[in-house]
Order: structure tokens, then C-alpha cells, then sequence
């Protein structure tokens, strides 16, 4: 009898160990090394939620792979205008984001926003600016205007990087023209179709990975680029790179936490959120990433202050980009569609 | 003689058995095959015709309404002022990858087929051993090995800081980002292919019949183009297709060492289904890359089973 007991109980105790181990999973779905990586150990030893870790270079990969309806993935960060989208295409699981605990401790600027105005599908996670960084070796500067990228001196030809997707690229060719974000005007729309066009024998590649040893290295002198990766390049690396300043206006997104409707561990997925938002991590993240913040954190211990980080507070004026609608998204799609040929 | 009348009886009893039986037990054992043909092959080719013939949502995915808008896209666009034009600017990504496809496959070509008769005259033990460090590469992942010609050619790369130190050049600009580098980083990948079946028949060819030549007075070019060459045809035409055909549907080299700005068909394939989100568009150039595949295919096993025709007639 005593024998069955045991047996009994060392079974159920096995059947639970393999309920919990089936349970306690996570699969995150990240800008790539967006996420400091001792934070991940660190979260997977207090919890003893098993993380994996994955990435993508544009939010165009992740909506993709999202709509294809066969991603695995329990917790993902598209930029703003994206998140809309999703809440539109119905891509995403309503997880009440204001009665988290993680909803306490994000910046009040970052709640209900036009994304997600009832805080119900996203957490602010970071946010920040892209524009395009010099190699100073290379290119003197002064990094103050988008002409310098769109139509740079004859010296830089086959020396300019963009990125891979129109993005942030049409909404900077747009604020250089004084167009607004997602016009659905088709001559304004061929207006900055001529710009990049006349730009793209400047341009050596259109990637949007490597870009730290690809303008390090000098094999571009200008590069799009975001500002907390040009400050990691700079301070980390002492890579001669300065991350220009237009006046037209730097292109601003902000990365939010939200969970895919087929995600199997939307609990986890929680806790994660709401275990990054504590103080402490953030400001972990914070010092790791060198992007702005969506959270609280503590100044005194965060790395990167004004005075020592020109990337991520800027002086000229920040536009976000906006979800286009349907006839605008098509005109982006088309000025790509025809620059790329 | 027992044993040919024993066999002949065993084959005619299997004739003799109902047609039925037969065919169902043929059809049962091959079901593991049409099984596997069904749902791999032919399930996602159904789902990439259907996709093709619907409509695209703006935000990627489709819409299951019916359109052919995507396969007239690929001759017609609309320009700027919203006028349905005759264009051909598809037709010129898919001519210039079908001529990238092709100078790949002839420079490999040229670089396979002498490897190749070199390895074949080794010694059994050094030929294993060439053979292994051909196949070698193919145990790294692709991503990376493409990866490692942007190190080679990229500014202060491998290739330009050796060149330098030899005082060959100095500042020379660099040698990524254009078509060359494409062309070197696709023969580089492919390669493998085309060595391995034009090795296997220069292995299977009789030395004698070289040897032969050789005694009646024939030189060594034509001993090369009468015999060697017309023998190791099909090893040729072999590796032709292998490298030509993965070669029209390549992205990674366009996309790491031609830079994103020279558009092939992989690549525009694939970013109809990211950066473009047109989906149907994306499906349709596929199925003109499978018909265009097939085609080749076709024609090529055409081409190859007329001498045996032709042989058994005679």
C-alpha cells in the first residue's frame, strides 16, 4: 500500500514536473539584440520561465510572419503605426494592458495613445528617433539637414547606406519635401519617388543589418541609422560616427510589448511584461539598449544623460510615423516597388 | 535452364494475376509516395496558384475575391498619373536573372570541368580527400558563407589589405555592392553542384577509349571534344540544371553582396511578401519563375531522350 502511495505520488509528481516544464515557456519575437541579454538569464532564474529569443530588422518581417498565421510567438514589438495595424487586421490578443502592473510604471506620455487609445493591447517598451549617421573620417558634415542624405555631394557617390525598407525612409524623403506622413496624393507621392530615385546612384547598399561595421569600417561614410545604436557604436566601440540632427525633423517610432492572438503563454508573456517594467530592469534595459524608455526608470543609475548622449535627446523636433491608410500605403508601396526595379 | 523456366513461370503468373489486385496493391505500396508528392508538393503549389488569382490586402495577406490584377501588373503598370502602361520593367528583372542564372552556370562550367578530370586522375586516397573539401562547405550554413565574401571584399577586407600588402594596389575602391561581387559569391555557392556530377562521369569514362584515341594518331583537342566531352555529357547537363535552376530563385548574393539595389527574381518575390505586402503579386511572379523552370526542364529532358530514341530505332 505504502509502495502504490509512493508510486502514486512520485507519478503525479513527475506528470506535474512535465505539465510545468510544458508550460513555462516563452517565445519572443524582438528587434534583433534589443534585449539585454543578462536581463533574459536573469528573468529565466527568477521565474524559471524558459525564453527563447528571436529577431527581425523591420516591422514590414514581422507583420508578415504574424499574417502568415504560423508563427509560435507569445510576445512581439512593432513600432506604433504598426500596432495599430495590427489591432485592425486583428493580429493581436486584448490583454487589458491597463490593469497590468506594468501599466503603473510606464511613462504617462506613452498612455493612451492613438495606437491603442483604451490601453488595451500595448506597453510602451522604447522609443526613439532614426535619421542618418556620418562616419567623421569620411564625411565632415555638419549632419543638420536631410539634403545632405538625399542629395549629397558629388564626393559621396556609392558612399550612402539606407535602410532595406521604406519605413522610415519615404517618411524622411517626406518631411525633406514638406509632404505629410502617408499622403495619399499621387504627384506628391512622385515627387519623392524623383528624390530617391536621384539619390540611389549615391547609394551603395540598401540594408538595414550590419550598419555598425558597414559605417564603422568605412565602407559607407553615411548610413541611415537609429539614434540609441549610433550612441551604442560611438560609446562602445569609440566609432567616429556622429547621428545627424535635421531640421526638417527626425523620423520618431516607438516599440511596444503585445501579444499575438495564436500565442499559447499569454501568461508568461505577462509576467515578462510586467517583470521588465520594474524600475530596476528597466533601467538595466535602459543602460543595455540606449534607446529611450517607455517605463519609469532611475535617473541616478541610468548610463546615458543628457549631457553625455546627444543621440537620444534631441534638439530639432521629432514626427512619428503614422498607420497609412490602404490608397497612401499602396503609394508607398509603389515608390519602393519602382526604386528597388 | 530450370532456373529461366522457373522464372518465366513466376513472371507469368504475376501477369496472370487479376488486373485489380494488382493495381491496388501497386497503388497501396506507392501511397507513402503520392502521399508525400500530395501534401508537399502539390497542396502548397494549389495554395500558390489560388493566392495568385485572388486579390492582395494592403496590409499583406489576401482578400478571397478573384483577380487577375497580379498577373497583368507583371506587363502592365500604372504610372504616376494613374495610366495603364505597357511596361517591362518585370520582364527586365527576369531577364537578367535568367542571364545572371546563366553566366553563373557557364563560369562554373568552365571552372568544374577541369577540378573535376584533375581529381578523377588522383590516387584513390587523395581523391576521397578532394572530394570531402568539396563537399566541405556544404556543412556551413549558406547565410554565413555569403556572409564571408563580404568580409573578403569589403572595404579594408581580406582581399584588398593582402593586395595591398603585396603592393599591388593601394586605396582601391571597394569590390562589394555590384554585380561582380553577386556573380562571384553565386559561383562561389554553386560550384559544388556542378563538380560532383561532372566528376561522377569523367569517373565512369573508360581510360581505354582515350588511350585509343591516343594510338590512332588523334591530338589531344580532339580527343577532348570527340570523346571526353561528348561521354561526360549528361554529368554536364546534370550539374548545368543543378546550378542554373537554384541560381534564378537566389536572394541571399543579390541581396548581401549586390547590395539590395540590382533586383532578381528571389528577390522580388520575397519582398512582395514583406516590404510590398502584395501578396498575390508575389505569387503570381512565382508561378511565372515555376513555369519558366519548367520549361527549361522540359525542354532539356526533350533534348536528352531524343539520342536514345533515335538509338532504339535504329
Amino acid at each position: 500500500m505504502k509502495f502504490a502511495k509512493s508510486t502514486l505520488a512520485g507519478l503525479t509528481a513527475l506528470s506535474l514536473s512535465f505539465s510545468v516544464s510544458a508550460a513555462e515557456k516563452l517565445n519572443i519575437y524582438t528587434w534583433s539584440e534589443s534585449i539585454d541579454p543578462s536581463l533574459i538569464e536573469k528573468f529565466e532564474q527568477e521565474t524559471g520561465i524558459q525564453v527563447t529569443l528571436d529577431g527581425y530588422t523591420s516591422n514590414e518581417d514581422l507583420l508578415a510572419k504574424l499574417k502568415s498565421g504560423s508563427s509560435d510567438y507569445d510576445l512581439v514589438m512593432p513600432s506604433q503605426h504598426f500596432v495599430k495595424i495590427m489591432i485592425q487586421e486583428d493580429l493581436l490578443k486584448n490583454i487589458n494592458a491597463k490593469s497590468l502592473a506594468a501599466f503603473k510604471n510606464l511613462d504617462p506620455r506613452w498612455k493612451g495613445q492613438w495606437w491603442d487609445p483604451n490601453d488595451e493591447y500595448s506597453i510602451a517598451f522604447a522609443y526613439g528617433t532614426a535619421s542618418f549617421a556620418f562616419n567623421t573620417n569620411e564625411y565632415s558634415g555638419p549632419g543638420n539637414s536631410w539634403k545632405e542624405f538625399f542629395e549629397p555631394e558629388e564626393s559621396l557617390k556609392g558612399k550612402i547606406a539606407a535602410f532595406s525598407t521604406p519605413d522610415e525612409i519615404i517618411p524622411a524623403a517626406q518631411a525633406y519635401l514638406g509632404i505629410d506622413f502617408c499622403s495619399e496624393d499621387s504627384n506628391e507621392m512622385k515627387r519623392v519617388y524623383q528624390l530617391l530615385k536621384k539619390q540611389k546612384p549615391y547609394v551603395a547598399v540598401y540594408s538595414s543589418d550590419n550598419i555598425s561595421s558597414r559605417l564603422a569600417g568605412g565602407e559607407v561614410a553615411m548610413h541611415s541609422w537609429w539614434d540609441g545604436d549610433t550612441m551604442r557604436a560611438r560609446k562602445d566601440n569609440k566609432a567616429p560616427i556622429i547621428y545627424a540632427q535635421p531640421l526638417e525633423g527626425l523620423i520618431g517610432w516607438l516599440d511596444a510589448l503585445v501579444v499575438p492572438k495564436g500565442s499559447r503563454n499569454t501568461e508568461n508573456a505577462k509576467t515578462f511584461i510586467n517583470w521588465i517594467s520594474q524600475e530596476a530592469n528597466a533601467t538595466t534595459q535602459y543602460n543595455y539598449y540606449g534607446h529611450s524608455s517607455g517605463f519609469i526608470i532611475n535617473a541616478r543609475n541610468a548610463k546615458h544623460k543628457p549631457n553625455n548622449s546627444p543621440e537620444i535627446f534631441p534638439e530639432v523636433r521629432v514626427k512619428f510615423t503614422q498607420a497609412c491608410s490602404p490608397v497612401a500605403q499602396k503609394l508607398v508601396d509603389k515608390v519602393w516597388t519602382q526604386l528597388l526595379l | 535452364m530450370n532456373q529461366i523456366i522457373n522464372n518465366a513461370h513466376k513472371q507469368n503468373a504475376s501477369i496472370n494475376k487479376p488486373f485489380n489486385l494488382r493495381l491496388s496493391w501497386n497503388l497501396i505500396g506507392l501511397m507513402p509516395a503520392y502521399l508525400v508528392m500530395f501534401f508537399l508538393m502539390i497542396i502548397p503549389l494549389g495554395i500558390i496558384f489560388y493566392v495568385s488569382m485572388m486579390t492582395s490586402d494592403p496590409y499583406g495577406g489576401y482578400e478571397a475575391i478573384f483577380s487577375l490584377e497580379s498577373y497583368q501588373q507583371i506587363l502592365f503598370t500604372y504610372d504616376w498619373d494613374d495610366n495603364l502602361n505597357l511596361n517591362f520593367q518585370y520582364l527586365i528583372i527576369i531577364a537578367r536573372t535568367l542571364l545572371l542564372a546563366s553566366a553563373t552556370a557557364i563560369i562554373c562550367l568552365l571552372i568544374s570541368f577541369p577540378v573535376a578530370y584533375f581529381i578523377s586522375r588522383q590516387s584513390n586516397s587523395t581523391k576521397a580527400l578532394l572530394l570531402y573539401l568539396i563537399t566541405l562547405p556544404f556543412w556551413v550554413s549558406m547565410v554565413i558563407r555569403v556572409y564571408a565574401w563580404v568580409l573578403i571584399l569589403s572595404n579594408d577586407g581580406v582581399l584588398e589589405s593582402s593586395l595591398t600588402f603585396l603592393g599591388l594596389t593601394s586605396g582601391m575602391d571597394s569590390l562589394l555592392y555590384n554585380n561582380n561581387a553577386m556573380l562571384v559569391g553565386m559561383v562561389y555557392s554553386y560550384i559544388p553542384l556542378m563538380i560532383l556530377p561532372i566528376y561522377a562521369s569523367i569517373e565512369k569514362l573508360d581510360a581505354r577509349l582515350t588511350e585509343a584515341a591516343s594510338d590512332l594518331y588523334s591530338t589531344r583537342l580532339s580527343t577532348l571534344t570527340k570523346i571526353i566531352l561528348p561521354l561526360c555529357k549528361p554529368g554536364i547537363v546534370a550539374g548545368f540544371i543543378l546550378v542554373f535552376v537554384p541560381c534564378l530563385g537566389t536572394v541571399l548574393e543579390p541581396m548581401l553582396l549586390g547590395g539590395g539595389k540590382t533586383m532578381m527574381m528571389g528577390n522580388l518575390i520575397q519582398n512582395q511578401f514583406s516590404i510590398a505586402r502584395n501578396w498575390s503579386f508575389g505569387a503570381s511572379l512565382a508561378v511565372v519563375l515555376l513555369i519558366i523552370v519548367m520549361l527549361f526542364l522540359m525542354w532539356n529532358a526533350r533534348k536528352s531522350s531524343r539520342p536514345i530514341v533515335e538509338g532504339s530505332a535504329v
